[in-house]
């Protein structure tokens, strides 16, 4: 061990000298690569209207995960309707337990969460989903923080506190890409544009992906949109320069088997939409970016192992 | 004389350097590189922010309401009570020490907890060891290994999780060593899904867990499939719990000793198990609705899961995505036992049968239970499904040619009943363990690195346990 330090010791001193001019060379590369890279970026500058998505088995790149059960429902929309309860379609919210109208990042902040980490005080919600016309009480819902694919890991950063964030359509009545908002069985990654008939191994979800391009300026903008878009092959624009997390929010339904009508309090199952507001406790979020995300480092995964088995009591 | 006085003085010169760096070295390397907490440093984070490279943090006893992140490898926090250093997540914290890519992180004599997720977290690491340590009542596991490789879990507990007490879960080869451990009212005992490959379950106790011994494959990780894991020298009794928290697969697993749903290639020695309401060894499918991808062949079990990592898993063809009449959607995969060994173990007392193994080919595909290759060999029991399993399928032998049908496996009727499942928070209101014993001279004993590799493991010096002579499990109260 003593050999092992002596030699690093001497190692670094001799290479100081090595790095020092490795330094001016890697000035000059990392100017050169801005250059390319700016020229991508005005090859790019139509972001795409759905996110590219990570496909396959999670595990492959660094996230972290945070599990929030259901806290309530209200017809309340605090970033399309503010200070105006009872405006909107109804939404089942997750996270944060304060959640209405009347909500701002101030109030949200000093409210309880219902996720696992408790330092998720966000406030997620999506609409109400019906199944004969009857509201279906959620399981809990899942977000996955992650790198956009192609994205490097180390540019992402956090969230700015407050950013207001909506992933989907609700007018949808047509299917989007499911990319942008889909349905799942289970943790599958492969997502329809209405729910599939799904197994009670892995029961139904609603999985929605966020922009993960932001244009470093408004927590907000005026439809609630245009702050915010998707990369593109990993690079965001010259206009929406900085990376935050790629959010993928999935609400969990308790919903198997066949023999359901199945609609949102928005309308058509299409118009799936989910909507955040960052009030985590900055410290918190800055704290798994930089662990899990910006180390590439798989902090957390979402199984099927506590769903209902194959050959359960139907 | 000058060239003389010169080489004498370069000779001195040289000599100096090395005193000068060895000098530093030293410092670094003695009580500078021990951290107390919380005399140094006010709480373990901190004291693990401070930590460079090769520390020592001694924590003294008391509870702390902390969730430590460690990222600096080859550090050790070692408790100087493992009964009364107790990290306490009061059910809002998520892991009591959660170690991410830091390599050669050594924890242990300490308790930790009342997580929401575990209570000892190691992901994405080469080298860790966790030793004295006792994790209770968290959400998800109490030890838990994740991607790691080379590592050692010994002489630690864990008690009231609803997933598993010990896991080890993605990887190959694991290099892993789980020794002296005891697991016990938890959903399951031990369970790694995709693991495998030098990987040592030994001299443990698994008892009166839901399910004892439940390494599984499946492609929801990546890794798979669980493989080449050796269970030798274990006591594993009475996994019957009916109260004892559970996710879904532990009711699923519920009342079975050793349980490979979908292992391959596993060793199963000279364990003691008995009484169990289902089986005592049981080799099963893992069925796996909605797979991410197929089992992949003999060929692919070799494959090192470093391999796995960066290669996209294209959806499953429409060809070869099989769905079963009235289970709906999306492709079914079945994960199935192949070519375990389960030798000179002695088993009695179960429910259905002390040795078993079966699938069912409900996909079609030719897939039967007498062509997975299972062996038994040397076996001390009663009861076996199919019946006379040892004379069916004998270890290094020809079968004698009976019939895999009579006494088949009812694998339908064995997983159609699961028990119903406890309220989502039974862990928080698990028993409080009895006292667990410390490490010896924790407050003086030199820092001990975690492995660099496989573990040495002489599983034929690995005795069959002797049956406890009081085999009452604790009343499990509240």
């Amino acid at each position: 061990m003593r050999r092992q330090i002596l030699l690093s010791r001497i190692w670094v001193v001799a290479a100081a000298g090595i790095l020092s001019s490795a330094a001016l060379l890697l000035g000059a590369c990392s100017t050169s690569s801005a250059a390319s890279e700016e020229t991508n970026r005005e090859n790019s500058q139509v972001s795409p209207l759905s996110p590219a998505r990570h496909l396959g088995p999670q595990g492959q790149v660094g996230q972290f995960v945070t599990d929030c059960g259901y806290s309530h429902s209200a017809p309340d929309d605090p970033i399309v309707f503010p200070g105006k309860p009872g405006m909107s379609h109804v939404h089942d919210f997750f996270g944060n337990r304060s959640t209405n109208a009347d909500s701002t990042t101030v109030s949200l902040l000093k409210a309880a969460t219902t996720c696992q980490k408790q330092r998720d005080t966000a406030a997620y919600w999506a609409p109400q989903l019906r199944d004969h016309g009857q509201a279906v009480v959620p399981v809990k819902s899942v977000a996955y923080y992650r790198a956009a694919p192609g994205v490097n890991p180390k540019d992402v950063v956090p969230f700015p506190e407050g950013l207001h964030i909506i992933a989907g359509d609700m007018t949808a009545t047509e299917p989007l890409s499911a990319d942008l908002a889909g349905w799942a069985c289970g943790v599958s990654s492969s997502h329809d544009a209405a729910p599939p008939q799904c197994p009670v191994s892995a029961p139904l979800r609603a999985v929605m992906t966020f922009p993960d391009c932001w244009d470093g300026v408004n927590a907000d903008s005026k439809n609630h949109k245009s702050h915010m878009v998707n990369s593109s092959a990993g690079l965001c624009p010259r206009t929406h320069p900085v990376h935050v997390p790629q959010l993928t929010f999935a609400v969990a339904y308790p919903i198997s088997g066949t023999g359901h009508d199945l609609t949102l309090s928005s309308g058509s199952t299409y118009g799936i939409h989910a909507d955040f507001i960052n009030s985590w406790d900055q410290a918190g979020l800055a704290n798994e970016i930089k662990l899990c995300l910006n180390r590439d480092v798989v902090c957390g995964l979402s199984s099927n192992r506590d769903e209902d088995p194959l050959f359960g009591p139907k | 004389m000058r060239r003389t006085a010169l080489k004498l003085t370069m000779a001195l010169m040289a000599l100096m350097a090395t005193l000068a760096l060895f000098a530093t070295a030293c410092s670094s390397s003695d009580s500078s590189m021990t951290i107390a907490v919380p005399a140094d440093q006010p709480t373990i984070q901190k004291a693990v922010d401070a930590a460079k490279p090769g520390a020592l943090i001694l924590i003294s006893p008391g509870v702390y309401n902390e969730d430590v992140d460690v990222s600096t490898d080859n550090i050790t926090l070692r408790g100087l009570d493992r009964n009364k250093v107790i990290l306490d997540g009061q059910f809002k914290l998520e892991n009591g020490v959660r170690i991410l890519e830091a390599n050669g992180v050594v924890v242990e004599n300490m308790t930790a907890r009342n997580f929401t997720s575990n209570g000892f977290y190691w992901s994405g690491v080469k080298g860790y060891r966790g030793s004295y340590l006792t994790a209770y009542r968290n959400g998800d596991y109490g030890i838990y290994a994740f991607d790691a490789v080379n590592g050692q879990i010994d002489n630690s507990y864990g008690s009231g999780s609803p997933d598993a007490g010990i896991y080890i879960g993605e990887c190959y080869p694991c290099n892993a060593l789980v020794d002296h451990v005891t697991s016990e009212f938890n959903g399951l005992g031990y369970s790694g899904t995709n693991s495998g490959g030098d990987l040592f379950i030994v001299n443990s106790i698994f008892r009166n867990n839901r399910a004892g011994v439940v390494p599984n494959s499946g492609s929801y990780e990546l890794c798979y499939p669980e493989r080449d894991t050796t269970v030798v020298g274990n006591l594993v009794y009475e996994n019957n719990s009916v109260v004892a928290p559970a996710i879904e697969v532990a009711l699923l697993a519920q009342g079975n000793g050793i349980l490979l749903p979908g292992g391959v290639r596993n060793l199963v020695q000279r364990n003691q198990v008995f009484n169990h309401d289902r089986t005592g060894i049981g080799l099963v499918p893992y069925p796996e609705e909605d797979a991410s991808d197929l089992a992949p062949d003999a060929a692919e079990w070799d494959t090192p899961c470093s391999k796995t990592h960066d290669v996209k898993v294209p959806p499953i063809a429409a060809a070869d995505c099989k769905a079963v009449d009235g289970l709906l959607k999306g492709c079914v995969v079945f994960w199935n036992p192949y070519e375990n060994r389960i030798v000179d173990n002695t088993i009695s007392g179960s429910g259905v049968a002390d040795l078993a193994v079966g699938t069912v080919d409900l996909l079609g595909l030719g897939v039967t239970t007498d062509l997975l290759r299972n062996c038994f060999s040397g076996n001390t029991f009663t009861t076996s499904a199919p019946n006379d399993l040892q004379a069916l399928a004998p270890c290094d032998a020809a079968g004698n040619g009976g019939s895999w049908d009579s006494g088949a496996l009812d694998l339908l009727g064995l997983l159609g009943s699961p028990a119903p499942a406890p309220p989502k928070d039974t862990y928080q209101t698990t028993p409080e363990p009895a006292k667990q014993p410390n490490m010896p001279n924790a407050a003086t004993a030199p820092v001990t690195p975690a492995p660099t590799g496989p573990p040495k493991v002489d599983i034929e010096a690995i005795a069959l346990p002797a049956r406890p002579p009081e085999t009452t499990i604790p009343p499990a109260g509240t």
